[in-house]
């Protein structure tokens, strides 16, 4: 943002962004291998001295301050930054890899920010008005931080090549026999072992970040708990995000809404007009349960076109407990308005004449069937359509990941992205569907059960 | 025929006559839609939201024969 030094806010976004980095994968690796998370921080910590520091003295430097101050920086530089490196390594007992990947991060982000920034590819302001100026005095500094990377890869390479040293110790931690299990399943690079193993149903499932988690830490308790309940887990971020969205949205509701109110009104609106459509006056008072049925499986189908998330929807145990859910609601309301009496009477198929008593032990079967049969229509659909949409997109990664190892990058990345960007367009498609055609079935069983006009009568017993 | 061979010619043969049948029964409610759609397209709203609940009602035929599979897909061998 500043004007007068033009510069600082590549090197502060890399930074930042390198902090983020830096912070999830201690916190990846933390619960099962704290002193590595330790390493990667302090890795962190001294590149970001380094990187303060640096931009100090070429200040210093440029402004043509070369006195003592100057020469007590880069000697207190040189100390900190260099001497804690030496020191964490001899003293700390810190393994290499972790401190190499935290010092190695901040320079990492400047890599791929200037590379962003040399495509174009940055924030509007950021290309169009201060490109030239960023990138002329990024020079100063991207030198020796080039200089330093290089010089870091160097010394990783040189410590790899010594016998016995950290990477062939990690290389034994990352447990071939999962890999070797994932590359059978198709999905090398991106699906892991584990998210073969711990599917019921035997089909493969792209590795979410709780199963990653897992993988790090193997043995944490809660860990290992919340990757055997992901379900639940992804359902209640889910329903956290609606609650999130709903409490910003009707904060402070104005008679004029801001854009977010109006978006989320429009939304509300739109889809009470669809199901009172079909209700009638009486969508008021089921609208709460219809309405909130239908964003809360919107959320949890649209969260699986994240990466790293799943739609929790893709497993039969919460679409069956929705289900159950308007099935029971459905009941009640209906033996609340019909009376005891009326609701055998609706389920006997209204018999009033001697044919349709005669008839009345195949129609009671049959309406008892028919209703038992809504729940379990509801939720196979539901999880039949997430579930083929996801195996879909992970046949199409897998494939992916199988022409990778092949070496075919070149070959495979390009087209083979494309058709899974095609396929996850179809993903957006369907969730949207999905929920739509959940709470409108729904809301068409519940219509079924309310009393209304003759005529509107024999209609639901056609459709039964 | 052993089971398990049985499982893997049944499945996917079912897979695909449950489509033929969903397949066809969309076709004739997107005909039917369209045409209504083309003389009253004033009611398209109410014709788009019942023709979505058909969609629903066809399409979870295939939905069915797809959980199949996928609950006998692990017996295949």
């Amino acid at each position: 943002m500043d004007q007068a030094r033009p510069g600082r806010d590549i090197l502060d976004r890399a930074l930042r962004t390198s902090w983020l980095a830096a912070l999830a994968l201690a916190a990846t690796v933390a619960p099962g291998r704290p002193r590595d998370a330790a390493a990667i921080l302090a890795g962190q910590l001294l590149a970001f001295l380094h990187f303060t520091s640096l931009r100090k003295i070429v200040k210093l430097f440029t402004e043509g301050r070369r006195d003592r101050r100057l020469a007590l920086m880069i000697a207190a530089k040189v100390t900190l930054v260099y001497g804690g490196l030496a020191a964490l390594i001899t003293l700390g007992g810190v393994r290499y890899v972790p401190l190499c990947a935290g010092f190695a991060l901040p320079f990492l982000m400047l890599f791929l920010k200037s590379i962003m920034l040399a495509l174009g590819a940055g924030p509007a302001s950021l290309t169009a008005r201060r490109a030239t100026e960023t990138a002329r005095s990024l020079g100063n500094a991207a030198k020796p931080a080039v200089f330093l990377l290089l010089l870091g890869v160097a010394a990783l390479l040189a410590f790899s090549a010594l016998p016995g040293v950290a990477l062939a110790d990690e290389a034994a931690h990352g447990a071939p026999a999962t890999h070797d299990a994932a590359v059978a399943h198709g999905g090398a690079a991106v699906a892991h072992g584990d998210a073969a193993q711990h599917n019921e149903e035997g089909a493969a499932e792209l590795p979410n970040w709780l199963v990653i988690l897992h993988d790090f830490n193997p043995g944490n308790p809660l860990v290992s708990w919340l990757e055997k309940n992901q379900v639940i887990v992804f359902a209640w971020i889910a329903g956290l995000l609606f609650l999130l969205v709903s409490w910003l949205a009707m904060r402070k509701p104005k008679m004029v809404p801001g854009p977010f109110q109006n978006a989320v009104e429009w939304m509300v609106e739109s889809m009470e007009e669809v199901c009172g459509g079909l209700l009638g006056p009486q969508i008021d008072k089921h609208f709460p349960l219809i309405g909130a049925l239908f964003f809360y499986i919107l959320t949890i189908n649209m969260l699986g076109i994240i990466p790293g998330m799943k739609s929790a929807t893709s497993s039969l145990d919460l679409t069956l407990a929705l289900a159950l859910i308007t099935f029971l609601y459905v009941q009640f309301w209906g033996i609340w308005n019909l009376g005891i009496v009326g609701y055998l009477d609706h389920l006997a198929g209204s018999p009033r004449d001697a044919i349709g008593w005669a008839m009345l032990p195949v129609m009671l079967p049959v309406h008892v069937l028919g209703e038992l049969a809504k729940p379990v229509s509801l939720s196979c659909r539901l999880f039949g359509n997430i579930f083929g949409e996801d195996t879909l997109i992970v046949v199409f990664v897998g494939a992916t990941a199988l022409l990778i190892k092949a070496s075919l990058v070149a070959l495979a990345v390009p087209p083979m992205a494309g058709i899974t960007a095609l396929f996850m367009m179809l993903q957006t498609l369907t969730s949207i569907v999905q929920a739509l055609i959940f709470s409108l079935l729904a809301t068409v069983y519940l219509y079924m059960m309310l009393p209304h006009e003759a005529h509107a009568h024999e209609e639901a017993h056609e459709t039964h | 025929m052993l089971f398990p061979a049985a499982l893997g010619l049944g499945l996917p043969l079912g897979i695909g006559l449950a489509a033929i049948g969903s397949g066809i029964g969309i076709g004739f409610l997107g005909k039917g839609a369209m045409e209504a759609m083309g003389r009253q397209p004033e009611i398209l709203p109410k014709l788009q939201v019942a023709m979505i609940i058909g969609f629903g009602f066809a399409e979870a035929l295939t939905i069915y024969a797809f959980v199949t599979m996928f609950f006998l897909q692990g017996r295949i061998g």
